[in-house]
């Protein structure tokens, strides 16, 4: 009689099992090994795909399908993370190499689809979309070692937007063409109407729709974020009602809540939680599925990988030396620009999924882009570590006004007036703003509740932001701010307060007398003229219609 | 690619110098790429080009002739899987399909009978993957459980009362014996020909087959058989080819291109009906 009896684990359970642990241990295990982590989680999913030790079945149905929200996701923050401000501040020759960077590497494409490869347009056309995209991986190196400021490194960021939103139109011309069953004519209308309501829904409506719910409820975070998920998925769905592929409606999306959602803010950090711990990598085990060593190994896979490696990289240099020259950038900028515009990710992996899914492209071609995909990201991150040395860091470069802002207030919180003038201020350039409450050593601690309060009244002026409330004088820790130089701009909720002038722009809302919302300026001489209109001009545009302005430049500090 | 790294460091050297020339190196470039590439593949996107065992013809194996909704007609030519080989065909540039009727245990040791594919209501499992390669799947349904008319069960305690038939080929028989777990012991046969003949002849109560092959049974003989729910997760039912065939690429990527432009669901419609109203019985395993 057997009164134990041990069961092989089967199911779902262990199917989310091995799929964490690969999202845990792929990473992990390789950048031990000096490889992007990215790649180990792809490897891992091959690992336990049916190709591998077959833990997830080939008719595994819920590895994928939450791997195409990953993806959705993926598009989203590509979308969300790109700098508008670079855009505009750098338009002209950000919108040359943007233009450069998707044509030139798109030609490349066609001409080798078509001509080389002899493949049908829809599928030469996507391979176009594929060589021209880019993802900006290298970034965060180039700007933490002082690069941001250098105009060829933000105009390489900037360029980003429009090549992205080029390849991703190709996208969906031709995903939508392959599986609608209308006449060409009649399709080709559909998504020309389809991309243009993106555009406008995106740009225009959503983020007023979501602006208003979060000043309604965004004190809550759980709601908050989900907020921004429903966002995302409702312009995926749009986009599928033109017959358009859902991953160009999130990226759209993405590009629509840009200035909502702040890099630095507290609602892209939950964003960037859950895709770093969670969607993304479940979208790469996804793609790792389909990884087949048995294909990738193969001398056609491998030559029709070196060829593409070659056209895409290829490309991207041509168009960031013709761009450089044209501009007058020295060859270690253009090598910046390089490394800027070679690596191929997000953008990519999604044509690429999306030409495997409608059938366009085959397992050969998708396993060579993947070599493409190591390959890219290991040229740009080698050319990354020479550009840092080669190029001078700009310590001084000019900051975005709103870039963050901070609002220093008296223990009984920020008004809102100064609450109301930091999203005004920072939302221009996408920034974000923070709130340091300061109270008396004598003073209570304020009670949760209270802070609880504080901060409802903030979120229903749009505020984007954390709180920390701190024990000292409210002129310490303004001179603090000041000093350290983190904020872009403060905001000082006191009448009263008087400093010298310095480096970083100081408003001070002068809250009396009741129902006269004014602010005084403090700003030295490098400042001047023109932040002094830009900060005006923006209260101006908004709801502060009665701020009186008032320039002091040489106010004795208190 | 030497010869490109070769010609890209030109054409940098040259636009520094002088742009004009450096465009004519670019246009040097790519006829560079085109010749290094032009030796290197011959294929679609898709895949290779698919090469027919009969010029022109799709073959195509299958072992249930005829199987109610999925080939059906006098010759054959009406149902889901004959209409898919029909539109399968077109899509690989072939004029005819070719049907022939190959036993289903040859089919899983990997023997199609010189056919180029199988349509043949197969499940890709890791030992049938040894013998044949198996595309993307072009239905994933639940399994449906066909009971002989008058035999009904709407929980797991009554379905565990039923006489079952399984068949040793099927991969649905360790789903009967871990969610169901009759208690009696089925009644075990070689194949689903031989279970269906053991349920006509009223020597087993109900059979485990996968949901759509239930319902268009249950609609061919509506006076002996009827589909009284599904349980479980779905498995897939995929097109077969021989083991390491180079037409699997290709063959592939044109069921996912059915799937994405939905004739695939346009074929399940019209032939196989809506799943949806069948029942769902939740089972223990």
């Amino acid at each position: 009689m057997n009164f134990v009896a041990f069961e092989a684990p089967s199911g779902t359970d262990l199917e989310f099992l091995v799929l964490f642990a690969v999202i845990l241990l792929g990473p992990i295990v390789f950048t031990r090994l000096g490889l992007p982590g990215l790649i180990g989680v792809l490897l891992g999913g091959f690992a336990i795909g049916p190709h591998g030790l077959g833990l997830i079945a080939a008719g595994n149905e819920t590895v994928p399908a939450l791997g195409h929200f990953g993806l959705l996701y993926l598009m989203f923050v590509a979308g969300l993370e790109l700098d508008l401000h670079m855009l505009k501040a750098y338009r002209g020759t950000a919108v040359m190499l943007g233009l450069l960077a998707f044509v030139i590497p798109f030609a490349i494409g066609l001409c080798v689809g078509f001509f080389a490869l002899g493949w049908s347009v829809p599928a030469t056309c996507l391979l176009g979309a594929l060589f021209s995209s880019h993802t900006l991986i290298v970034y965060p190196t180039l700007r933490d070692a002082g690069l941001g400021g250098n105009p060829a490194v933000a105009s390489a960021v900037g360029a980003t937007v429009l090549t992205d939103t080029l390849a991703l139109s190709v996208l969906a011309v031709v995903a939508g063409t392959e599986t609608a069953s209308g006449s060409a004519a009649g399709v080709l209308i559909e998504i020309a109407i389809g991309l243009v309501v993106l555009v406008v829904v995106g740009w225009l409506v959503l983020p007023r729709v979501v602006d208003l719910v979060l000043r309604r409820s965004g004190a809550d975070r759980v709601a908050r974020y989900i907020m921004i998920v429903v966002a995302l998925l409702f312009m995926a769905t749009l986009a599928h009602v033109f017959g358009i592929e859902g991953i160009v409606g999130a990226f759209f999306a993405g590009l629509g809540l840009n200035r909502l959602v702040p890099n630095e803010g507290p609602s892209m950090e939950q964003v960037e939680f859950f895709g770093a711990a969670v969607f993304v990598p479940v979208f790469l085990v996804s793609i790792g599925l389909i990884l087949d060593p048995s294909v990738m190994f193969r001398a056609d896979t491998l030559g029709l990988a070196a060829l593409i490696c070659v056209g895409a990289l290829g490309g991207k240099a041509i168009a960031c030396w013709l761009a450089g020259a044209l501009r007058g950038f020295s060859w270690r900028e253009r090598a910046a620009m390089y490394a800027l515009t070679a690596p191929q990710a997000a953008a990519t992996l999604a044509a690429t999924l999306v030409g495997f899914q409608i059938g366009l492209f085959g397992t050969t071609l998708v396993n060579a882009v993947l070599v493409l995909i190591l390959v890219s990201i290991v040229v740009a991150a080698l050319l990354t570590q020479k550009v840092v040395t080669w190029l001078p860091a700009q310590a001084g470069r000019s900051r975005p006004l709103g870039e963050n802002v901070l609002v220093v207030a008296p223990s009984t919180g920020p008004s809102d007036a100064a609450v109301r003038a930091a999203t005004l201020l920072a939302r221009p350039d996408g920034g974000h703003s923070d709130v340091i409450i300061t109270r008396a050593a004598s003073e209570p601690r304020p009670a949760a509740a209270t802070l609880r309060a504080v901060e409802m009244r903030a979120f229903r002026h749009g505020f984007e932001g954390r709180f920390r409330t701190t024990v000292g004088e409210l002129q310490d820790a303004v001179a603090n701010a000041l000093l350290t130089g983190d904020p872009s701009l403060v905001i000082v909720d006191d009448p009263t307060f008087h400093a010298s002038p310095s480096h970083v722009p100081v408003i001070v809302v002068q809250a009396t007398p009741p129902g006269a919302d004014g602010v005084r300026m403090i700003l030295d001489d490098e400042n001047g003229d023109g932040v002094s209109q830009e900060i005006s001009r923006r209260l101006a545009g908004g709801t502060l219609r009665s701020i009186r302005f008032r320039r002091r430049s040489d106010e004795a500090l208190a | 690619v030497l010869s490109f790294c070769a010609a890209l460091i030109g054409f940098v050297r040259e636009l520094d110098r002088r742009p004009g020339r450096g465009l004519m190196v670019a246009a040097l470039l790519g006829a560079v790429v085109f010749a290094t590439s032009g030796c290197s593949v011959e294929k679609d996107a898709a895949g290779p080009s698919f090469e027919p065992a009969t010029p022109g013809t799709l073959t195509v194996a299958t072992a249930f002739l005829p199987a109610p909704g999925f080939w059906q007609g006098v010759v054959h030519r009406d149902g889901f899987e004959a209409h898919l080989a029909a539109v399968l065909a077109e899509r690989l540039g072939l004029d005819r399909v070719h049907v022939v009727h190959v036993p289903f245990a040859a089919i899983v040791r990997g023997d199609l009978g010189g056919a180029d594919v199988a349509l043949s209501q197969l499940t890709p499992t890791r030992e049938r993957e040894r013998q044949l390669d198996f595309t993307t799947p072009y239905l994933i349904d639940s399994p449906g459980i066909l009971a002989r008319r008058g035999v009904e069960a709407a929980d797991a305690k009554t379905l565990r009362g039923l006489r079952w038939v399984v068949s040793r080929a099927s991969t649905l028989t360790p789903i009967v014996m871990d969610a169901v777990r009759p208690s009696a012991a089925p009644l075990v046969v070689v194949d689903r020909t031989q279970a269906l003949r053991v349920l006509r002849r009223g020597r087993a109560d109900a059979l485990l087959l996968d949901l759509p092959v239930a319902l268009g049974l249950a609609r061919a003989e509506a006076a002996r058989f009827h589909v009284i729910g599904q349980i479980g997760d779905g498995e897939g039912l995929a097109v077969a080819l021989p083991a390491g065939s180079r037409n699997a690429e290709i063959v592939d990527s044109e069921v996912r291109a059915l799937a994405a432009d939905r004739t695939i669901a346009r074929l399940e419609s019209r032939w196989l009906g809506n799943t949806d109203d069948v029942p769902l019985i939740l089972t223990e395993g």
